[in-house]
């Protein structure tokens, strides 16, 4: 280690504002900071500062996506295996097929997406920001298996520079990068990310099992028609609650199972990373939503507008966009009454987007980005609502 | 928030010895311009005026020991650093008049004040909005004692103000000459009250917690917030001490209790420290840093300046803390479980297996600047109607009135030591505010 410490050091003229490398500064930062913690020291109060920096922050969080990852490579592999019939295939073939197909879409988005990062780090000559490490790896698990690697890289390209660095790189985006990159490529190119076909990797249609269709729960519970039964009909598309919260079902790489999704949750929470607030506020909205609905449900309109929170959580991507999408602290309300509002909000639009849009079932994607835009506003109202509470209180004292 | 340094220093006083040479350091009298008064090589007694202040030549800054002028230091643009004076054995002493306590009650607001101006010990006490040194021409609203600690490392205020009751019983009621208002003495929960009992015109208020309980800003905050155009003096515990010693004794007081503390400090030598005001900081740290580059700090690790070299323990100074500079480069740091480490959030493995250690800090920065980016950490640690990051945010958006809105004015840069210690993003907080609450004063608001 001392020996490459003193090799790093011994390279830093070269990178210094006098030297001929000097606009590759961001690369040789990022890298020196990567191996080693900087010396740097404190110029003034605070003498001391807390260890927790946004490097460490960010890891954090990557690690918190970690447990999704490697279920969603599990998955895919076991998607593909069922899907084609392929026999005497056990975990490690699981694992294997998995990450044949996961693992080269990761590595696409953090190439693609690292060297946006680190080009606009040296144009506009700031440093490599910490928080590409977490898109990166947010954006593939948003993704279904199928999606072409061409897609990942634009996709992400468009997350990165118009999500991002055009509004001056993390910290200052309005929209949460990977969450942009994904509806690019939602709206841009519909038929790799929707429907029924692309949530298993199948080799050829002709082969599948019989009574594959690839569809989705939500897909499935959306149209069951009015006056038959949701459970039935999930049941029958072998979606019972326990197998759509297990997560052994098609669908975007990460999203499937709510078990490592709450292990990730358990990991920003107590790490006191990720806003518990918005998580909770989310699930709350969830459940609101859901029950006011309920209240229209009946014999003469779907049974998938009264469905229980229950279900809505275990479908679809609500449980990962609440606790890695909506808890970006860039793009959420910074106030915590605002946390909890934003969180809400998110939740009871979900659900709203779900039932009301006859034209696709899932709406979490939409509904974080949309609470993105809205967010200042919420805290602009927090902040009034704070401002009036400070006013009443000083006035308590009396005037001057 | 409980930040668990390793260092504090033990409730015991130790006297050292007066050094043969003490200063006056005219910088920490902030908003003074001075005229220097004295020329080297020139005999002066204890409390004969060095300088004055051009704008207030009643103001005057005097000489902390009797003896001969050895050098007037000077730095920058002939700025005055120190006035080193070595002391003669006899050391002769202005009289300022002794008064018992009782008849403090009967002094004139003009007779308090002309003797702390003529002393400079109206630096002591500090005016609300903007902390700077109180101005004469100001009548308060209300006087804040602080006679509480909870940064780390500084005095103990039961074990600073030992044997001096009286001095600090003295400055109360000189205080309550000072204001029309009421006087306000902020104690800790279970700290002893003082004698006599508070009067019509003290209350006595109490707070606890840990840091920042003990700043002043909170307490204000909590008693009687200042608004808009009320100004209030604030003056330390410690400091009332120095201003009752004058009062009684009559003449300018030589000594005070300070803590030594910090990780940077040998294990014995962590404890409270009576030396002479004007000491140099070799005399008093001297033998007693552990070996290698440390920061010596006036004050508290969160909120202190650090010391030049060549400075010493001047009137302001309650504590010293010393800390290692912290230059080491952990490989792969943001990878590492972090066992040895101190975190307040709950990221490292030491904020899990260790909860009651305490930590060996250094001045290390623990990564590098960042844009801000996470929210509402701040104001965990801000214990007022006071939404920092909003506040933050508009004052480097150079919005003063929403900065004001926000209570910009009810703070002071020491406030936001602690949200700078835990933010991630590494930003300076103390000096953001220090820039904001300038530009305000500019504003005249």
């Amino acid at each position: 280690m001392k020996f490459l410490l003193h090799w790093i050091e011994r390279a830093r003229p070269w990178f210094g504002p006098e030297g001929r490398l000097r606009r590759f500064f961001p690369i040789y930062e990022a890298g020196e900071t990567f191996l080693f913690t900087p010396a740097s020291v404190t110029r003034g109060a605070p003498h001391v500062r807390d260890a927790l920096d946004i490097k460490r922050t960010m890891i954090t969080v990557a690690v918190a996506l970690v447990p999704c990852l490697l279920f969603g490579i599990f998955n895919a592999g076991y998607q593909y295996n069922t899907a084609n019939q392929v026999a005497d295939a056990g975990f490690l073939a699981h694992v294997f097929q998995g990450a044949w197909i996961v693992l080269p879409i990761v590595l696409v988005s953090y190439a693609v997406g690292g060297a946006w990062e680190v080009l606009f780090a040296m144009v506009r000559k700031h440093e490599i920001n910490e928080g590409f490490l977490v898109t990166g790896l947010l954006f593939p698990l948003t993704l279904p298996p199928t999606i072409p690697l061409w897609q990942v890289a634009v996709g992400i390209s468009f997350g990165i520079v118009l999500g991002k660095e055009i509004f001056g790189g993390t910290g200052f985006n309005v929209l949460n990068p990977a969450l942009t990159a994904r509806a690019f490529l939602f709206f841009a190119y519909p038929a790799q990310i929707t429907g029924d076909r692309v949530w298993t990797v199948v080799r050829d249609r002709a082969e599948t099992v019989a009574g594959f269709t690839g569809a989705t729960p939500l897909a499935v519970a959306a149209d069951v028609p009015a006056g038959a039964s949701l459970g039935e009909a999930l049941r029958e598309a072998g979606f019972a609650w326990s197998d759509m919260a297990g997560g052994l079902i098609g669908g975007s790489i990460g999203e499937t199972s709510l078990i490592p999704i709450a292990l990730g949750a358990l990991i920003l929470v107590a790490g006191g990373v990720g806003a518990w607030r918005i998580m909770a506020g989310g699930l709350l909205g969830l459940a609101a939503a859901s029950g006011l609905f309920g209240l229209f449900a009946g014999e003469a309109v779907r049974p998938f507008v009264g469905m229980g929170p229950h279900l809505h959580l275990a479908m679809g991507s609500v449980a990962f966009g609440l606790v890695f999408m909506a808890t970006d602290p860039v793009s959420a309300a910074a106030s915590n009454p605002g946390k909890w509002i934003y969180g809400f909000l998110i939740g009871a639009l979900v659900v709203t987007v779900r039932v009301a849009n006859p034209a696709f079932p899932e709406g979490v994607m939409l509904s974080i980005l949309f609470m993105n835009v809205m967010a200042p506003l919420i805290d602009h109202a927090v902040l009034q609502a704070h401002l009036r509470a400070r006013h009443r209180y000083l006035a308590g004292f009396g005037h001057a | 928030m409980d930040i668990r340094l390793a260092g504090a220093p033990a409730p015991e006083v130790h006297s050292l010895p007066d050094p043969p040479v003490v200063a006056l350091y005219p910088p920490e009298f902030d908003g003074v311009r001075p005229r220097l008064l004295v020329e080297e090589g020139a005999e002066v007694r204890r409390g004969d005026p060095l300088i004055e202040d051009k704008r207030n030549p009643a103001l005057k800054l005097a000489a902390p020991a009797g003896g001969r002028v050895l050098a007037v230091r000077r730095g920058e643009r002939r700025a005055i650093l120190a006035i080193e004076i070595e002391r003669s054995d006899r050391e002769e002493t202005v009289d300022f008049g002794a008064h018992s306590i009782e008849s403090i009650d009967a002094l004139s607001r003009e007779a308090v004040l002309e003797r702390l101006l003529r002393t400079g010990l109206l630096a002591l006490i500090r005016q609300r909005p903007f902390s700077h040194m109180a101005d004469p021409e100001n009548r308060p609203a209300a006087i804040f004692v602080n006679g509480m600690n909870t940064a780390p490392f500084t005095p103990d205020l039961a074990v600073a103000l030992e044997g001096r009751e009286a001095a600090f019983a003295a400055g109360l009621r000189a205080m309550a000459r000072l204001t029309d208002g009421l006087v306000h003495l902020c104690l800790a929960e279970g700290a002893p009250a003082p004698e006599p009992p508070p009067g019509e015109r003290l209350r006595v208020h109490r707070f606890s917690g840990p840091h920042p309980a003990g700043n002043t800003s909170v307490h204000i905050h909590h008693i009687d917030p200042i608004r808009e155009g009320r100004k209030v003096w604030t003056v330390r515990g410690e400091d009332l001490v120095l201003i009752g010693e004058l009062l009684l004794g009559g003449a300018l007081p030589t000594h005070r209790v300070i803590a030594l503390g910090g990780p940077g400090v040998r294990e014995s030598e962590r404890r409270h420290l009576r030396v002479r005001i004007g000491s140099p900081l070799g005399a008093v740290l001297e033998g007693r840093m552990v070996p290698g580059e440390t920061r010596a700090i006036a004050g508290d690790a969160l909120s202190g300046r650090a010391f030049a070299a060549d400075e010493g323990i001047g009137w302001r100074d309650t504590a010293v803390t010393v800390v290692p500079e912290g230059r080491e480069r952990a490989f792969l740091g943001w990878l590492m479980p972090g066992w040895r480490q101190f975190s307040h959030s709950r990221t490292f493995l030491s904020a899990w297996l260790g909860r009651n250690r305490r930590w060996d800090h250094t001045t290390n920065l623990h990564g590098s600047p960042r844009a801000m980016i996470l929210t509402g950490l701040y104001d965990r640690v801000m214990p007022m109607r006071i939404l920092t990051d909003f506040l933050v945010r508009a004052v480097l958006a150079h919005d003063v009135d929403e900065a004001v809105r926000l209570g910009l004015l009810e703070t002071d840069p020491e406030d936001f030591a602690l949200p700078a210690f835990l933010c991630p993003s590494k930003t300076d907080l103390p000096g953001i505010i220090r820039a904001g609450l300038a530009e305000a004063e500019a504003e005249g608001l």
